[in-house]
């Protein structure tokens, strides 16, 4: 599903240059659950929002199905990411003015589902995060772990090939924290795609392939036995 | 989509209200302005334009070249028609009107029983040709007013008239006496004149009647009268330049110009008539297009001021939105449908502000039009241009207060915007937003300096020494023709203490109705190619109006002219700089029939308004021609003078109606719509300056807030409330002073080029300038302080924990 070869990021700030990733070579498959863990500073959330078609490398290959696409400009990108991608973050990013019922049918109005069809997706995906009693509700109204789910259920409602999470459980409490966790890894059995960033070992356990980033380079890959899952 | 963008505004300007109200406030302010303004100039741009013929209808004007200048009259020969309708037959149909700007109206009773009712009327009376229907429009509801207006004493009455004078009756074939002169039958009643016609009427009558009331009517080719204007059409097969030869060729025979007299009669398109100020039309009032675009200018600056509020407030607070911004564009929103969210939001602004205008408009309306002395009406439903107008200025505005913000906006990028991290993509707004500050400063600072110009102008027009006194003297019109009868009165009008002086004139030195004449000078060899203004007074008028004599005596009391007095601007152009030596020169007028001796020089005074030259003046003795009675009274004893003389006047002349004016207001009324605009000027520098003040709170408001920890921070340094109010004010102080630079050259040009309209005006003073730079910094500083105080007194401790 995702190839990345010498994959490169620099940012260049007035005259100061960083280097964020370093010749990344990463395959996910189609069905797996990843996660990406490393020290603070060493590049997973760039390297996710590469992934995540939210920025562009700068040097190297990055194919997504199959497309070489390091070049795609922002529209393109735009529309690969609304038809294919869901994104989690670590703080939620719901918007403010809309209740939890409109936050989760955002992603559908933008990929402009008729509107019968959103409400019958929407109450469903709702019903499955367990939210459904809060729709009406605006996001400060809801706890963190609530607000998570809702995020989740707005990441999910577009039934994307891939779900990209930046820390989803790093501003939670444990008890929620491992509410999320299962939801991710029941939504992973369902056929979705999940590419996790984490700092947490206990999360990282949910995943099938566990990739450790050093200084912008993959330094070790461990693959679980097939037992454990 | 739609929905969620109306929702996701709704709500974030509900949660947002002060920045909203701001908004719109500022918003409504300006558009409402914009459409008062927009009614206004719509209502004189419709002058006439209801005609259905009015793009070949054209006035006959009359231009002449004089060795002092031209002069431009719209008064034409009495017997022009003849002649148009004898030789120029592509010039139909045609009329010409008599205009009698103040009447005395009788109302003839039925009965011996019910004693007859007097009206004195100060609106239009015009004595038109049937053809007048022909060639014009006007609303004459079931009457068929040119069979009506046939018979040589027919009168068709306007309704609000018919309705003052036959109250609840039928006026139909009721006798109206006018003038005391001649008698007039009812034939109908028809709608009152619109208000947008330079050919306003309260009555109509048969033009024959007009040669028993008009004293000057005759049937020469060399007397005119701006009263007396001939309107045809121009068949559309002929053209203008053509059919104006023709007319020059046929009358240059009758009109009999003195060699080297140039005098050419010209159409004038009847759309002209209400903008061309060299000639006056009957509704006495004519609008420059200069001061029509003066007004659209003004109104976009309102409105610019405005929108320039939302950009600046819009961009400052981006920020707010960024979190928003940067989740849309996760889910797949591409930049042009956020740039639509963003410019649908501002669109919802400023519609919910088009609506609290339409409402303010109608209520404002009334006071504008007592203001500019108009009569417009607005109600949205039935003007659709109105309608279309707010609707433009719904989408410019939008687009333009909208346009920025929401290209910043959506310009987020997707990962910096989540995190907030937008801070270098405002670097670039801050100086716009600077930039726009400076506009609209110096749209105020522009607006404040043409106010003060334009006030200075006018406490000159009231406080200039015209050279004759205009304090505490009362005009009184008489009955033409009868000065006889109350000139007998003399010792009767002077036996009161508070009457000083009393003397009959055709007016006052200094006044709107003026009469010239050519004259030959002394050996009469030379032909001196200008006319002279002629004062024609009985012997007292000079020592009433206190006049200054600089040589010579007054003239001595006679009927006719016999001798001359004249000032020292005549002297100058017939080349005589020792009044002394012009006493004894001889001075032939009246067409040759009257001559007589220079027997005194009097000092130059102004004959008409401050926008003219003092003309050369001849005065004389001529009793036929006095039309009023000027009385110099105690000013304390007002009412007692007054009760006195309409005694005595009304024992002169029992079945008129006693009426008088005191020259200041006459004179006042010279500036009538030089004052008008000054008053507008100053209400819409207020409001431009109150929308940008509004701006600037919101402005600064936003700064502290964002920059509460900074001057905490400061504070706990050791920074001092004094050096916080400072830190805020000194860029705004900046930015006034450019405004300032940039402000006083503009100014200064549209003002100079205004005060040229006047001859006598007075100097742009250095100082205006500054009061002007002063004030707006003194407003600045003031606004910029309510708030930046909130931050100078805050508790620091307070202030850091917040963050
Ligand atoms: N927009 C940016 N401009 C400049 N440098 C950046 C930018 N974003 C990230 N970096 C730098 O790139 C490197 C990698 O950052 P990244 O955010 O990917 O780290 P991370 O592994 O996600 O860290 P954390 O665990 O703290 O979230 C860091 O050194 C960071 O300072
Ligand atoms: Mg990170």
């Amino acid at each position: 599903m995702i190839k990345t070869v010498n994959l490169q990021k620099k940012y260049t700030t007035d005259e100061v240059e960083t280097t964020a990733l370093v010749n990344v070579n990463l395959h996910v498959k189609q069905g797996e659950f990843l996660a990406i863990m490393g020290p603070s500073g060493c590049g997973k959330s760039t390297l996710l929002n590469i992934i995540g078609l939210l920025d562009n490398p700068s040097g190297g290959e990055f194919y997504f199905l199959e497309q070489e696409i390091s070049k795609f400009s922002e529209r393109q990108r735009a529309n690969l990411r609304k038809e294919y991608l869901g994104f989690v973050f670590q703080s939620f990013n719901l918007i403010d003015e809309l209740t939890v019922y409109e936050n989760v049918e955002l992603p559908l109005i933008y990929l402009n589902v008729g509107s019968a069809e959103r409400k019958q997706r929407v109450e469903q995906v709702l019903e499955q995060m367990q939210i459904a009693h809060r729709r009406n509700h605006f996001p400060q109204q809801l706890s963190g772990g609530q607000q998570q789910r809702v995020a989740i259920s707005r990441a999910v409602v577009s039934k994307p090939k891939l779900l990209l999470a930046d820390e989803p459980t790093g501003n939670l409490d444990s008890a929620h924290g491992q509410e999320v966790m299962q939801l991710l890894s029941t939504l992973n059995e369902q056929g979705t795609t999940i590419v996790m960033v984490t700092h947490s070992p206990t999360d990282a356990d949910y995943a099938h392939r566990i990739v450790n980033l050093f200084d912008g380079q993959i330094i070790s890959e461990n693959v679980k036995e097939l037992a454990t899952l | 989509m739609l929905k969620n963008y109306f929702l996701v505004a709704v709500r974030t300007l509900r949660r947002h209200l002060g920045y909203t109200t701001l908004n719109v406030v500022g918003l409504a302010l300006g558009i409402t302005c914009s459409l008062l303004l927009f009614l206004v100039i719509q209502h004189e741009l419709s002058f006439d334009t209801f005609h259905s013929k009015a793009d070949r209808i054209y006035r006959i004007n009359v231009d002449k070249v004089t060795q002092h200048g031209p002069s431009y009259s719209a008064g034409t020969p009495y017997p022009m028609l003849a002649t148009i309708k004898a030789s120029l037959p592509e010039l139909t149909p045609a009329t010409h009107i008599f205009n009698l700007d103040e009447g005395t109206i009788t109302v003839l009773s039925t009965n011996d029983k019910v004693a007859p009712q007097r009206f004195r009327e100060e609106n239009n009376i015009l004595f038109i040709e049937p053809e007048f229907f022909d060639l014009f429009d006007f609303e004459t509801g079931n009457v068929n007013a040119k069979q009506a207006i046939a018979a040589p004493n027919s009168l068709l009455l306007t309704s609000t008239i018919a309705e003052k004078y036959f109250p609840g009756q039928n006026p139909e074939g009721r006798m109206l006496r006018l003038n005391n002169e001649v008698n007039l039958k009812v034939t109908g009643v028809i709608p009152d004149a619109p208000a947008n016609t330079d050919l306003p009427f309260i009555m109509l009558v048969n033009y024959e009647n007009s040669k028993k009331i008009n004293l000057f009517s005759n049937d020469t080719w060399n007397s005119t009268s701006s009263n007396h204007q001939v309107y045809f059409a121009l068949a559309p097969s002929a053209s203008v330049q053509q059919s104006e030869d023709r007319l020059n060729k046929i009358t240059s025979e009758l009109r009999r110009l003195s060699p080297g007299e140039k005098e050419r009669y010209t159409f004038q398109a009847l759309s002209k008539v209400h903008f061309d100020d060299r000639y006056s039309n009957f509704g006495d009032r004519t609008i420059s297009t200069t001061t029509l675009w003066a007004m659209a200018l003004v109104g976009l600056f309102l409105v610019l001021v405005a929108s320039i509020n939302f950009v600046n407030l819009a961009t400052a607070q981006a920020l707010r939105r960024a979190k928003e911004v940067g989740m849309r564009k996760v889910l797949g929103a591409n930049k042009t449908q956020l740039m639509v969210q963003f410019l649908c939001e501002t669109g919802l602004i400023t519609l919910v502000a088009v609506l609290l205008s339409v409402v303010l408009a109608e209520l404002l309306l009334p006071f504008l039009n007592k203001l500019l002395d108009l009569q417009i009406t607005f109600s949205i439903l039935n003007s659709p241009a109105a309608l279309l107008f707010l609707l433009a200025e719904l989408l410019t505005v939008t687009f333009f207060a909208g346009f920025y913000p929401a290209l910043v906006l959506s310009g987020f990028q997707p990962i910096s915007a989540l995190k907030s991290k937008v801070a270098t993509a405002r670097t670039a707004g801050i100086s716009l937003r600077q930039a726009l500050v400076v506009v609209q400063f110096t749209i105020c600072q522009v607006l404040i300096i043409c106010t003060i110009i334009v006030h200075n102008q006018m406490e000159y027009f009231r406080s200039a020494s015209l050279g004759f006194d205009k304090e505490a003297i009362v005009t009184i019109p008489f009955p033409s023709g009868q000065a006889k009868k109350l000139m007998a009165l003399r010792p009767q009008l002077e036996a009161h203490s508070a009457v000083k002086n009393v003397t009959f004139a055709f007016a006052a030195p200094s006044s709107n109705s003026n009469f010239s004449m050519s004259f030959r000078f002394d050996d009469y060899s030379i032909n001196h190619n200008f006319n002279l203004n002629f004062k024609v007074a009985d012997e007292h008028f000079v020592e009433t109006f206190g006049i200054d004599l600089l040589a010579g005596r007054i003239y001595e009391k006679s009927d006719t002219m016999r001798e001359f007095l004249v000032n020292e601007t005549f002297l100058r152009n017939v080349g005589i700089t020792n009044p002394e030596e012009a006493l004894g020169k001889k001075l032939l007028v009246n067409g040759g029939n009257s001559e007589g001796p220079i027997v005194g020089v009097v000092k130059d005074f102004h004959v008409g308004s401050l926008r003219n030259k003092i003309e050369p003046v001849v005065i004389s003795t001529w009793s036929s021609l006095y039309f009023t009675v000027n009385a110099k009274i105690e000013q304390k004893d007002a009412t007692a003078a007054l009760a006195h003389l309409k005694k005595i006047w009304t024992s002169a002349y029992p079945d008129d109606v006693f009426y008088y004016e005191f020259l200041d207001d006459t004179l006042a009324r010279f500036y009538e719509d030089e004052q008008r605009q000054a008053h507008l000027f100053k209400i819409f520098s207020f409001i431009a300056i109150l929308i940008g003040c509004l701006g600037l709170y919101g402005l600064v408001s936003f700064m502290v807030t964002q920059r509460t920890k900074e001057v905490g921070v400061r504070k706990v340094l050791g920074a001092s409330s004094g050096s916080i109010l400072v830190l805020f004010s000194k860029d705004f102080a900046k930015l006034v002073l450019v405004a300032f630079v940039l402000a006083v050259p503009v100014s200064y040009y549209f003002m100079n080029k205004w005060l040229q309209d006047f001859t006598y005006r007075i100097d742009i003073s250095y100082w205006v300038f500054f009061v002007a730079g002063a004030l707006t910094l003194l407003i600045a500083l003031t606004t910029v302080s309510v708030q930046a105080l909130r931050a100078a007194f805050s508790n620091p401790v307070i202030a850091l924990k917040t963050e």
